[in-house]
């Protein structure tokens, strides 16, 4: 059983008198102890999705039409507020990109840690403490002793960042989503923010949703890719697969973009044109306008998502033919 | 036409800010025409006819020179118009120069911005009052100190705005294209005040007419003869038992007005700015 | 002493001073003594990471932040010497393209009045139409459409908007372009046809081009010459191919070790 489904999931936002799709049919599921990664540009709806997860749609113009999201065998889109909330941060925790803004400046990171063992777990003051100071240790943070004192503007970036991997990690998690974890951080601390991950998430088996926009850190941390073009998953495999076997011209082409630095490239691949608004409507594949390997039928229809083999999905009318060039 | 249409664009969607800005237009209107409206001469005294009730012909009654209630009304508009309009100009002309070329140039700045600082300190009518002790009961001399009173606030909103706007990169952006200080102002900055200066501007219009109409109250405004609904408030106001509908009346429009102003400021305010697209639902 | 470098900066200190009067006094040495210099038409790149005071060079350079001490001689001249009047001249030949393409451009100007004003300040052309038609062939150099120029830049996505931001620094034909963090804030498919946009236009042009980044693959990318500056000091210089293939220094060592790498012997 997974520990995570989402099943067709379908995310609307509200602008004037329209709604408009954002997050189309996205289905996907992550096994315990697995690493998914969701990659994509800017508005594809990778973090709406995570967002759709934690429920913490409410309060935006954004809302969920039709779906279904299975935690550990529970129906998560059926609970009340008051029941989803204790699974988040419980079982379901989540690690935001910009960690200045999520940690709250005029608390202790301390506290912060403690309140959240406080609440969900009823542990006593004193062994909350206790507690928070092995985290902050386990995230590698150090004399965690003297840390648990500090305020958050004390701390650097990755340590911040660190913070908040411990904050989440608190209560056993066994679901962490990490919704560009170290887009704001220098590649070095980046480095060393993903090897904790990546360490952590072997340690305590936790299961990881890991969404970026590089597919580098992708690459590197996941075992499993999922990527995503205007609300929609075009190509999902396992990340060796992936890589090896690339099947929709999105994906190739997102690789041809990326300057590398192994090696000279005189003029990059460039993906033309530009990522369409959710206000523009497209008929067909909405990548079709974009696309070098681009027919008729792509224009008018829609690609199913097609099984390539176990495990590798792609929503391309070409799929089987290959584009590589 | 077109300018009908892009009125009603605006104000789309927005149903009380649309009455707010009829409202205002018929004051105007009303200012404009005021003799043709009037069937009386608003200074014509009738002691016969004092303290008469709102009918026919007084449509608003009678106050207690048994001048004409309606007629002075009607009047009154051209002086709330003539008022607002005055101070409004004078303090953004005065408080928009001073706050922009304060923030443009610090060493300036620092000076002028500790004298607006010294006026702020002031409670705005006690700074009014005092002004207004200094100088001769007239429109003209209604309207410098009401201006003045709201040029600080204006100083210091403008002052913030310019000096984050200075910052911004495409400040930066075009000293590399060349541009000299002249254009930066004027080009740059001033455009991107334009939002909260409509708004303050409609703040100061409502504002200023509370404020005539308290200077008025306290006998320090308009010279009494002259019919604004201020002054009619301040006139009749030991009468309020006798014959609440001379309170009544001016009091009503003065809210109005003043309501309107503030509903249309928010409309400008959101629907100025090119950056600003999806509509707010509501008012 | 004829040289072939159009840029020379000496010995360059930006030191900012924060608090003062009645707080103590804190100075932040972001640029702590700086040589190196720029060959005509020559690309080279500052890499470093944030706050490590790469932007403030290229503000220094500029002059839209204050040196503290050192030189930049700009084709013989010395920049932070001469009077303003002088400077303002001489912007024509330095140019500047700006990160955040949403905050660059003036929300409130119509792309043509954006356009103009390099060409109006500098005296380029006689009137609006001439204008007019330079802007025309700028915009249709760097991909967009020529009608553009009558729209706001909120009617543009961010690809497009630094396109404009390019336009508007290419319209001065400068001998020098500063980009600072260019391409950092695009969508990675985009990136690519920005990146190829100001490498085309850097070849056709013979301009020289200071390439400030944090990303090392855009910087192999597009550089002749590399400088890794580590805490406001450059710690190591080198063509693209002794800094990437054969790394001196421990700290470039560090920043080329920590870049997670995509896979591409299985994919290619």
């Amino acid at each position: 059983m997974p520990l995570l489904e989402v099943k067709n999931l379908n995310l609307s936002v509200l602008t004037g008198n329209d709604l408009l799709p954002v997050v189309r049919d996205v289905s996907f599921r992550v096994d315990e102890n697995q690493t998914l990664g969701i990659v994509g540009e800017s508005g594809c709806g990778k973090s709406l999705t995570s967002l759709a997860i934690m429920g913490l749609l409410g309060g935006t113009p954004i809302s969920m039409t039709s779906g279904s999201i299975v935690f550990s065998g529970q129906e998560l889109t059926s609970l009340t507020n008051k029941e989803r909330r204790s699974i988040m941060g419980n079982q379901i925790a989540m690690i935001f990109q910009e960690p200045m803004t999520s940690l709250n400046p005029v608390y202790r990171v301390g506290d912060q840690i403690i309140e959240s063992l406080r609440k969900h777990r009823q542990m006593t003051k004193t062994k909350a403490k206790k507690r928070a100071i092995e985290l902050l240790d386990l995230v590698k943070i150090p004399e965690p002793e003297n840390r648990v004192e500090s305020y958050p503007h004390q701390l650097s970036g990755g340590q911040r960042q660190r913070v908040m991997i411990a904050m989440a990690l608190a209560c056993d998690p066994k679901l962490l989503i990490a919704d560009e974890p170290t887009t704001a951080l220098d590649v070095t601390v980046q480095d060393e923010v993903l090897a904790l991950i990546r360490d952590l998430q072997q340690r305590l088996g936790t299961a990881l949703i890991l969404i970026s926009h590089d597919l580098g850190v992708i690459a590197n941390t996941c075992d499993y890719v999922a990527v995503m073009y205007r609300g929609k998953i075009v190509e999902a495999a396992p990340t060796a697969d992936l890589f090896s076997n690339v099947n929709h011209p999105y994906t190739h082409g997102l690789l041809n973009s990326i300057p590398v630095i192994d090696r000279d490239i005189e003029w990059l691949k460039a993906i033309p044109g530009r990522v369409p608004t959710i206000n523009e409507k497209l008929a067909g594949c909405a990548f079709n306008p974009r696309c070098n390997i681009a027919e008729n039928i792509c224009t008018t229809c829609d690609p199913e998502q097609i099984t390539l083999h176990d495990d590798h999905y792609v929503r391309c009318h070409f799929a089987k033919r290959g584009t590589n060039d | 036409m077109i300018i009908m249409q892009r009125v009603l664009w605006i104000f789309k969607g927005r149903r009380l800010a649309l009455i707010g800005l009829f409202w205002l237009c018929l004051v105007a209107v009303v200012a404009l025409i005021a003799p043709l409206l009037a069937p009386f001469d608003p200074f014509e005294i009738n002691p016969i006819m004092r303290l008469s009730e709102p009918g026919i012909p007084y449509l608003f009654g009678t106050d207690h020179f048994g001048r004409d209630s309606f007629s002075r009304s009607v009047y009154g508009a051209r002086m709330a118009i003539i008022i607002g309009l005055g101070s409004v100009s004078v303090a953004l002309i005065v408080g928009g120069v001073v706050g922009m070329l304060s923030a443009y140039f610090n060493r300036l700045g620092h000076f002028l911005m500790r004298v607006v600082d010294v006026l702020m300190a002031f409670p705005a009518l006690l700074l009014a009052l005092v002004l207004m002790t200094l100088l001769e009961r007239s429109v003209t001399n209604t309207i410098i100190v009401i201006g003045i009173v709201y040029a600080t606030t204006t100083a210091r909103i403008l002052f913030g705005m310019t000096l984050k706007l200075k910052e911004e990169v495409f400040i930066d952006a075009a000293k590399c294209a060349g541009a000299g200080h002249g254009a930066l102002l004027f080009r740059h900055i001033l455009p991107n005040l334009i939002s909260p200066i409509l708004v303050q501007a409609s703040f100061i219009f409502a504002f200023a007419q509370l404020q005539a109409a308290a200077l008025d109250f306290l006998g320090l405004g308009l010279p009494p003869e002259i019919p604004s609904w201020g002054n009619m408030l301040s006139e009749e106001r030991i009468y309020v038992t006798r014959a609440p509908w001379l309170l009544i009346f001016p009091g009503a429009l003065i809210i109005l007005s003043v309501f309107s102003m503030n509903l249309v400021g928010d409309v400008l305010r959101d629907k100025v700015d090119p950056r600003f697209k999806l509509d707010i639902k509501g008012i | 002493m004829i040289s072939n470098s159009l840029l020379e900066v000496r010995n360059l200190h930006t030191h900012f001073t924060l608090g003062g009067w009645l707080d103590t006094k804190q100075v932040i040495r972001a640029v702590n003594g700086i040589t190196f210099h720029i060959n005509r038409g020559e690309v080279l790149s500052l890499v470093g990471e944030s706050g490590c005071g790469k932007s403030t060079v290229g503000r220094t350079l500029t002059r839209l932040e204050n040196a503290t001490s050192g030189q930049v001689i700009f084709d013989g001249k010395d920049v932070l010497q001469m009077p303003a009047s002088e400077f303002r001249i001489l912007r024509r030949d330095i140019q500047m393209i700006f990160q955040d393409p949403y905050a660059s451009l003036n929300p409130r100007l119509k792309i043509v009045t954006t356009l103009s004003e390099p060409l109006f300040c500098h005296k380029l052309v006689r009137s609006r139409s001439d204008a007019r038609e330079k802007i025309a062939d700028i915009l249709e150099r760097v991909g967009m459409d020529r009608n553009d120029m009558h729209r706001y830049p909120h009617e543009f996505s961010g690809g497009q908007r630094q396109r404009i931001a390019i336009a508007r620094v290419m319209i001065l034909a400068p001998r020098l372009v500063i980009a600072d963090e260019a391409v950092s804030a695009l969508d990675v498919s985009i990136q690519a046809q920005v990146l190829n946009l100001i490498k085309k236009l850097q070849q056709e042009n013979g301009m020289a081009l200071l390439f400030i980044s944090h990303d090392l693959g855009v910087v192999r990318h597009i550089s002749d010459r590399v400088a890794v500056m580590y805490q406001g000091n450059i710690v190591e210089t080198g063509t693209k191919h002794q800094i990437f293939d054969e790394p001196n220094h421990s700290y470039t060592k560090l920043l080329l070790g920590s870049i997670p790498r995509i896979p591409m012997g299985i994919y290619s």
